[in-house]
């Protein structure tokens, strides 16, 4: 369809090899789609470009794969297409596939476009053209189908407009104010412009039952169909899933222009000849821009009061070389396009008109698609996805802040927290961001990715996730700042240096998943009717200020027209009240009459004026009076509610403070716990000791006693050893002298005359035994003499040894000296036998004087 | 340290973030993006013994972004109101019909340039409503500048220059004409403010202020000459 004007169209879209655009003064490093990227992010954008490059090559093989077996799945069904269309779609849908292989080779978005442009275009469209060259000389006509493996995927898209459209449509009923609908609009040029081959061409090749609604009347009529197309949506499209995946990983460069277009859902909203026919009417109002403006101008004044999409002229027109400037495809012919695209769109819907950011969308849809495919994508962003915001109001953007904030504020606590204590607004920095739906607050790639999945999803839940995302990305960040200025700046360089696309896009759909359509609808009811009331409030105010100020105006003219002398009155009324200002309207009266007759005239409605001026003053003064009780409630309340968020962000740091000592405390007492255990054991096992050396002390006591005891026996025993010693001793000693005697008496005898034994006076038992023994009597005095004498020496020491020592020892030495004495041989076997004297020696007390006198016998 | 917070306020095109950027950046390109909704930057100055860091919201000109704009003047200790000179002469020469035809030719103005002016917005009457707005609705000691941008296209010695200084006047403003593109009075304009701006700020808080605002702006001078 380029055709006649093939030259605007290509120009439009493939102006690769022209070089910069003159007027740029200041060239900036320009990235792969030829924006400029800031000189401090260059950096990092060139780090990512090789990241961009492999996922470009990684999605576009994908994409591949997934419209192959689009294709092929597609071919199955027939479809009921009329064979000579099959046809066409396999034809095409080849070219486009190796279009699609050719894309991924170069990353120039305008190369790639060219070379899209020759590709498809030039085979399929060329006999069309042909038909109707002449014809449209004038026309500008920049209109191409997206290839046909696309297909599928604009059939799905277009069961959810034509349902919006529906929607829209009853709606309309009920408001007038709405945008015209381009389906109502475009039967009356149908009809008037049947000489147009393109219709033609454009019906045969409408098959699907979505287009039948511009076509059989009024889209009203197919409100029952509507349903039942809504129905099998998901059953008709199992891919649906793969495809959201695949859109979240990103579209291909070469096919993001018309991927976008069936996102949006071009086809079914496009209506033959609507852009064109929106375009004339500018031709039949006035021929040229310039010889517009110079009408106006000879207007004077009353131009601003022009109503209807001119007014928009001039501003689209200031913002047509501030649209990325510098761009190399944005030279004359570009912003020639871009000024038609945005007009258009102005007229088409002039209750949005032109707003700036439009500017931005336009020209970006123009350097992915032809010119009136981008007008239909940016209808359909702005009139559906975008509905009521970019409107006089823009009310639904005020909207979405407070949805917004109240989202932040739930997800993100202590982030909000501390932009509340350093006083920024969240709405201050994201405004801009969801307004420009981040065009230029993050770096290209990213802001691609985003808008491959907000148009995918058809509603501006990606703007909350993705907003949310980088939220939660840099707001650990955000959070060590210290005031106000360095929290937005640090937010707005962060945000602008979001090069991992991949990353933001994921961490958008994935983590925010319960931010949805339905959910924000309910936030969005919830505080739509604040946004009205505090827009209608303040408009209100305003428009009061303004009045008075008109007058006042007004006021001000009068007074520097006529004298100085008016003046000084003018201002003592101003002072004063209503009796004040008659007394001085009557002396400007008189001032007046008195300075010239020809401004007497003037004078009196002027002074009429006043009055009404002056009640209105009054009125406004009331008006502030009672808004300034107003105020003084509202600061009363919100002082309250300060001093409650003081209290309670101090009994807050309170509560914390004590919940640490607490804590500190609970250590300390588990310490001591701790030790007080381990002193538990020590002094069991101290105590433990104390009874085990209690019990050896007691064990040794008892020893002690038993050998106590013991002692006291061996000292008995030995005392009567030696007391029976001593005894025997004494018996010794009796019988020794009784043997002196006896041997005296002998020898005698035995000189003389034997003495008769009965004259011997102690004993006669011995005298009895006498006779016996004689012959052994004289052996024993032999050995006598020296026996009996140690006995003797043994007495004279005895008393100082029994005292000297307990044991016998010394006796027994004694002894033995006595023995070695006598006979040193038998020296041991002797202190044997007295040993056993002496423990036996009970039992020989008895016997004793009868053994020793018979011992002494032998 | 002393921050301000501080706004520009004016018409579409008048050159709001021409005269931020020159004044942040230093730098100037004929044509600037236009700004969506707003655009945040700081820049210190020395002023005095003293160091004044301005925090600029540089708002969206477009007469529907107005909506938005409260959200950034409410907090702001200063603002600059920028209209544009070549357009308020254009709007008073418009006046006097065919004369006018001729008054373009010597202005040297680019053709497209007059064509935009179709609508002769007449940026000065715009920035009169914007002081009137900030005045009813604003900080009640708020310092405003008026700035006459683009001197650079004309003779800054003609009458219309005398009707701004004197509304300027009347309604308590400094007048100053500015050119971004040749930074003649840019840093002047910021300096003046800065010696403007109370050093010690009234307790008393203004009138009309609700809670968010109102701390916002208390943080603000909170922050002002503490540190």
């Amino acid at each position: 369809m380029r055709s006649s004007s093939s030259t605007a169209a290509a120009a439009t879209i493939s102006t690769t090899n022209k070089g910069v655009n003159p007027v740029i003064a200041f060239e900036h490093k320009r990235d792969a789609y030829g924006f400029a990227v800031r000189p401090q992010h260059m950096q990092r954008y060139r780090e990512y470009a090789n990241i961009y490059k492999e996922e470009e090559e990684e999605r576009s093989d994908r994409w591949n794969d997934f419209l192959e077996r689009q294709a092929e799945s597609a071919q199955l069904p027939v479809n009921g297409r009329p064979s000579e269309e099959g046809k066409e779609t396999s034809h095409a849908a080849e070219d486009g596939d190796s279009e699609l292989k050719k894309g991924t080779e170069s990353d120039d978005l305008c190369e790639r476009k060219s070379g899209s442009d020759n590709l498809s275009e030039n085979d399929t469209e060329e006999e069309k053209v042909q038909s109707a060259p002449e014809k449209k000389v004038h026309r500008i006509q920049i209109w191409t189908e997206i290839r046909p493996s696309l297909r599928a995927i604009e059939d799905m898209i277009s069961v959810r407009v034509k349902k919006k459209g529906i929607l829209s449509k009853d709606e309309q009923k009920t408001s007038q104010g709405k945008p015209l609908t381009p389906t109502e609009d475009a039967r009356s040029p149908k009809g008037a412009s049947e000489e147009d081959s393109d219709d033609e061409f454009y019906d045969a090749e409408r098959s699907d039952p979505v287009q039948d609604s511009p076509t059989s009347g009024s889209g009203s009529t197919r409100t029952g169909g509507g349903a039942d197309d809504a129905a099998p949506t998901e059953s008709l499209f199992p891919w649906k899933e793969e495809l959201e995946v695949l859109v979240r990983g990103g579209v291909p460069m070469a096919l993001r222009g018309e991927l976008w277009q069936a996102f949006v859902g071009v086809r079914a909203r496009r209506v033959e000849n609507y852009y064109q026919d929106l375009l004339a009417n500018e031709t039949s109002c006035g021929n040229n821009t310039e010889q517009q403006s110079l009408q106006s101008d000879s207007k004077g004044s009353t131009t601003e009061s022009i109503d209807g999409p001119e007014k928009w002229k001039g501003q689209i027109e200031k913002d047509l070389p501030r649209t990325f400037p510098g761009h190399p495809a944005l030279d004359d012919d570009g912003r020639n396009a871009l000024r038609r695209l945005l007009t258009a769109y102005a007229r088409h819907n002039p209750s949005v008109g032109y707003c700036q950011a439009m500017n931005f969308f336009a020209a970006f849809l123009l350097l992915l698609m032809p010119e009136e495919n981008a007008f239909w994508t940016l209808m359909g962003i702005i009139d559906d996805y975008f509905d009521g915001y970019y409107s006089e109001e823009m009310i639904e953007s005020q909207v979405d802040q407070l949805v917004f904030e109240e989202l932040v504020r739930e997800r993100f606590p202590k982030l909000v927290n501390h932009l509340d204590y350093l006083g920024v607004q969240v709405a201050w920095v994201t405004g801009p961001w969801f307004l420009s739906i981040f065009m230029n607050m993050l770096p290209w790639e990213s802001v691609l990715r985003v808008w491959d999945v907000l148009l995918y999803e058809g509603n501006r839940v990606m703007l909350f996730r993705t907003a949310l995302a980088l939220m939660e990305l840099y707001g650990p960040a955000l959070v060590t700042t210290k005031d106000a200025g360095d929290a937005v700046t640090l937010l707005q360089s962060l945000a602008g240096s979001t090069f991992d696309s991949s990353q933001l896009v994921l961490t958008a759909c994935m983590g925010y998943q319960n931010v949805n359509e339905k959910r924000l609808h309910d936030l969005r009811e919830k505080h739509r009717s604040a946004v009205i009331a505090a827009v209608e409030e303040r408009s209100k105010g305003l428009q009061a200020w303004r009045d008075s100020q008109g007058l006042a105006s007004k006021l001000y003219n009068f007074k520097q027209d006529p004298k100085s002398m008016i003046m000084e009155t003018n201002k003592t009324k101003a002072n004063g009240d209503l009796s004040h200002s008659e007394s001085g309207s009557t002396n400007s009266d008189e001032v007046l009459i008195s300075l010239t007759g020809d401004v007497d005239t003037g004078a009196v409605p002027d002074l009429q004026e006043q009055v009404v001026w002056l009640k209105v003053e009054l009125c406004r003064l009331l008006e502030e009076k009672r808004s300034a009780i107003l105020r003084s409630e509202e600061l009363e309340t919100a002082l309250m509610e300060m001093v409650k968020q003081d209290n309670r962000r101090q009994l807050s740091a309170r509560v914390e403070q004590l919940e640490q000592e607490v804590a500190e405390l609970r250590m300390a007492l588990s310490e001591k716990q701790e030790q007080e255990n381990a002193m538990l054991q020590v002094l069991m096992r101290v105590e433990q000791d104390q009874r085990v050396t209690e019990d050896a002390r007691r064990f040794a006591e008892q020893d002690a006693a038993a050998q106590r005891y013991a002692v006291q026996v061996l000292q008995e025993k030995y005392e009567e050893a030696t007391a029976s010693l001593a005894e025997m001793e004494k018996r010794v000693v009796m019988a020794e002298s009784m043997l002196e005697a006896t041997l005296q008496y002998q020898s005698g005898q035995s000189k003389v005359q034997p003495s008769p034994r009965s004259s011997h006076p102690d004993s006669s038992a011995r005298s009895n035994q006498e006779p016996q023994q004689e012959i052994p009597a004289r052996k024993i005095s032999i050995l006598s003499r020296p026996f009996g004498l140690g006995w003797r020496d043994r007495n004279k020491g005895k008393p100082g040894n029994v005292d000297g020592s307990n044991d016998g020892k010394p006796s027994n030495e004694g002894q033995n000296t006595e023995i070695q004495q006598k006979d040193t041989n038998d020296k041991e076997t002797n202190g044997k036998d007295t040993n056993e004297k002496e423990l036996n020696g009970k039992d020989t007390d008895d016997k004793g004087t009868n053994d020793i006198e018979g011992q002494h016998k032998e | 340290m002393c921050c301000v917070p501080q706004v520009l306020l004016g018409d579409v095109g008048t050159g709001k973030s021409s005269l931020v950027l020159r004044f942040v950046r230093g730098q100037f390109v004929e044509f600037q993006e236009s700004t969506i909704g707003a655009a945040f930057f700081s820049q210190t100055l020395a002023v005095d013994d003293a160091t004044v860091k301005f925090e600029i919201w540089d708002t969206a000109g477009q007469e529907r972004y107005h909506s938005l704009a409260p959200m950034y003047y409410r907090g702001a200790a200063a603002a600059i109101i920028v209209y544009d000179i070549t357009n308020l002469v254009i709007s008073t020469n418009v006046k006097l019909g065919n004369k006018a035809l001729k008054l373009w030719d010597s202005l040297n103005i680019p053709a497209t340039f007059l064509s935009s002016c179709s609508d002769f917005c007449a940026s000065f009457e715009r920035a009169k409503r914007w002081i009137e707005e900030l005045k009813a609705q604003g900080n009640s000691d708020m310092v405003m500048a008026l700035a006459g941008n683009k001197a650079d296209l004309l003779d800054s010695k003609n009458v219309e220059t005398e009707e701004a200084k004197t509304y300027a006047q009347e309604n308590g403003l400094f007048f100053v004409e500015t050119s971004a593109k040749t930074s003649s009075n840019v840093n002047n304009i910021f300096y003046e403010i800065a010696k403007r701006i109370p050093r010690v700020q009234p307790s008393q808080n203004p009138a009309g202020m609700v809670l968010m605002d109102r701390s916002a702006e208390q943080t603000a001078r909170a922050s002002c000459c503490s540190y």
